[in-house]
C-alpha cells in the first residue's frame, strides 16, 4: 500500500475512532485471494498497541460472493448471537479511501490451514473436543433466523432449500461449457430423494475445515462469511463433514474428529438431535457444490484471463468428486 | 526414424524427480507449494500421454445407442439423466451407471489415481 492511501486509511481510522492520536503502524498482506485481500494492520490507538485485519474487495470479485459491506453485517449479526468470530470494528463504504470498501475487525491467533489442521492432536483440547466445539459454533449460527433487517441485502429465504439447491446447479451446469453426465446423475438423485422443507436458518455456506481458525484452548475464529446464505441447517452440517474437505484424513467431522462428537457438540447447543440422512442428503450436494464451482475456476484459467496453475489442478479435482458421487448414489465399482 | 528418446512421459517423470528430490528440500512455505503443484501438473501429463484414449470412442458410441442422438451423446444423456430417463428401476439403469463408473474411473486414473488405490 502506497504512502498516499496509508495517509487516507490513517485520516479515515482518526475518524472512525474518535482518537486523533491514532497512528498506523506496520502494514502485511496476509493473504491475497481471487476475492479479497486481507492486511494484518498494527495500531496504536490511546497509547495501546491494537493487531488488526483490514479486510477488502479485490478488483475482480466473484458475482456469487457478497461485498464487504453485507460480510461486515454478517460478522456483527454472527458476534451478537455468540459465534466465535473476529470482533467487527469499523466499516468503510467509501471507495474514495481505499479504491473499495473495506473493514476492519480485530486479529486473531490460530492455525486454519486445513492440512495441519487434521495432523493436531492437541488443538482446542483434542480431536473431539474441537468437533463438538466447532458443533456448538454451527449451531449458534443456525440461530439466525430471518426475517432482519439488518442482513436485507440475503433476499427472502428460499421456500424449499433442497430443491432450490438442485435448481441453482442445474442452471449452474447449463452455463458451463460441457455437460456433466455424472453431476446430472448426483443431481437426480438429490431431486428423488430431497427431503421436505425446514425452517430457514442463515448458512454460513462454507464452514469446513481451512476456514475455521484453532488454537489450543479452542475455536478462535469462524472465517470467510461471503457465501452466507438463508438456508437450512443440515446444508452446514453436510458441507463440513463431506470426505472431499477432510484433507485426506479419516475422520469423519472435517477430518478432525467424529462425527458423533460433532453431532453432539451440535445437538447440545440447538437443543435438538441432527438428523443424520438429511446430512448425508447434504454430503452428496457438498460433492457437486464444489465440483461446479472446481469446473468454474478450471474455466477461468482455460478461458486465458487469469492463467494460473493453482486454477488449472483443481479442474483436476473433479474426477474425484465424480467417483465419490457415483459411490454415495449406490453405483457398483465393478464396470 | 522415428523420435528421439526419451519422449515425454520418460522427460516429465525424470525432470518431476529432479524437482521433488533435487529442488523441494531447498524450499519453504509458497514455493514449496507451487513445486509441489507443479510435480502435480507434470505426473498428471505424464499419464495422460500414455492412456489409450478407445475408451472415449466407445463410450461415445454406447451414448448413442442410449439416447439416439448421435451429434452430442454426451449432452443427450445428460439431459435424459436429468429428465428421470434413467432413474432406479428403468430398463437402462444399469447400463448407464456403469458407463458413468467406467468413464469416473478412466478419468481418475489421469486426474488423481490415488482414488483407485494407485499411486
Amino acid at each position: 500500500m502506497d504512502e498516499a492511501r496509508r495517509a487516507k486509511l490513517k485520516d479515515w481510522l482518526r475518524g472512525a475512532t474518535g482518537a486523533a492520536d491514532l497512528e498506523l503502524g506496520a502494514m502485511a498482506l496476509l493473504s491475497g485471494g481471487a476475492i479479497q485481500q486481507n492486511w494484518a494492520l498494527d495500531v496504536t490507538l490511546a497509547g495501546r498497541e491494537e493487531a488488526w485485519v483490514l479486510r477488502t474487495d479485490n478488483a475482480a470479485t466473484l458475482a456469487v460472493s457478497l461485498p464487504r459491506t453485507g460480510e461486515f453485517a454478517l460478522l456483527r449479526a454472527a458476534f451478537a448471537a455468540g459465534v466465535t468470530v473476529p470482533t467487527p470494528l469499523y466499516l468503510c463504504e467509501d471507495s474514495g479511501v481505499l479504491g473499495a470498501p473495506f473493514f476492519i475487525m480485530r486479529r486473531v491467533q490460530g492455525i486454519a490451514a486445513g492440512h495441519r489442521v487434521v495432523k493436531s492432536e492437541t488443538l482446542c483440547g483434542g480431536r473431539d473436543a474441537a468437533v463438538q466445539a466447532l458443533g456448538r459454533e454451527l449451531a449458534r449460527i443456525h440461530r439466525i433466523t430471518p426475517p432482519r433487517a439488518d442482513l436485507a441485502f440475503l433476499g427472502a429465504p428460499p421456500a424449499d432449500a433442497c430443491l432450490a439447491f438442485v435448481a441453482e446447479q442445474r442452471a449452474a451446469l447449463d452455463r458451463q461449457a460441457l455437460p456433466r453426465p455424472v453431476l446430472e446423475w448426483g443431481l437426480r438423485h438429490l431431486e428423488r430423494t430431497a427431503p421436505p422443507p425446514l425452517p430457514p436458518v442463515l448458512n454460513h455456506n462454507d464452514f469446513r475445515t481451512g476456514n475455521l481458525m484453532l488454537a489450543e484452548a479452542g475455536v478462535t475464529a469462524v472465517l470467510d462469511w461471503e457465501f452466507a446464505a438463508w438456508g437450512e441447517p443440515h446444508a452446514d452440517l453436510g458441507w463440513f463433514c463431506a470426505k472431499c474437505w477432510r484433507f485426506g484424513s479419516a475422520y469423519e467431522a472435517g477430518g478432525i474428529g467424529a462425527r458423533e462428537a460433532f453431532y453432539a457438540g451440535y445437538a447440545a447447543e440447538a437443543g435438538h438431535a441432527v438428523d443424520a440422512a438429511r446430512v448425508t442428503w447434504w454430503e452428496l450436494a457438498a460433492h457437486i457444490r464444489w465440483a461446479v464451482i472446481a469446473i468454474d475456476q478450471a474455466a477461468r484459467h482455460l478461458s486465458g484471463k487469469e492463467t494460473s496453475l493453482e486454477l488449472a489442478l483443481t479442474g483436476h479435482i473433479v474426477p474425484e468428486l465424480e467417483w465419490e458421487i457415483l459411490n454415495m448414489t449406490g453405483v457398483p465399482h465393478a464396470a | 526414424m522415428q523420435r528421439e528418446a526419451p519422449v515425454g512421459p520418460n522427460l516429465l517423470a525424470t525432470a518431476r524427480d529432479a524437482l521433488l528430490q533435487e529442488i523441494l528440500p531447498k524450499l519453504s512455505g509458497t514455493d514449496a507449494f507451487t513445486a509441489r503443484m507443479i510435480a502435480n501438473a507434470m505426473a498428471i501429463a505424464a499419464r495422460e500421454a500414455v492412456q489409450d484414449d478407445d475408451w472415449v470412442a466407445a463410450a461415445r458410441t454406447t451414448m448413442q445407442r442410449l439416447t439416439g442422438a448421435t451429434a452430442a451423446p454426451d449432452r443427450a444423456l445428460s439431459a435424459a439423466i436429468r429428465t428421470g430417463a434413467y432413474d432406479p428401476g428403468s430398463k437402462h439403469h444399469t447400463e448407464v451407471a456403469a458407463l458413468l463408473r467406467d468413464a469416473a474411473r478412466r478419468r481418475c486414473a489421469i486426474s488423481v489415481p490415488r482414488v483407485l488405490g494407485k499411486a
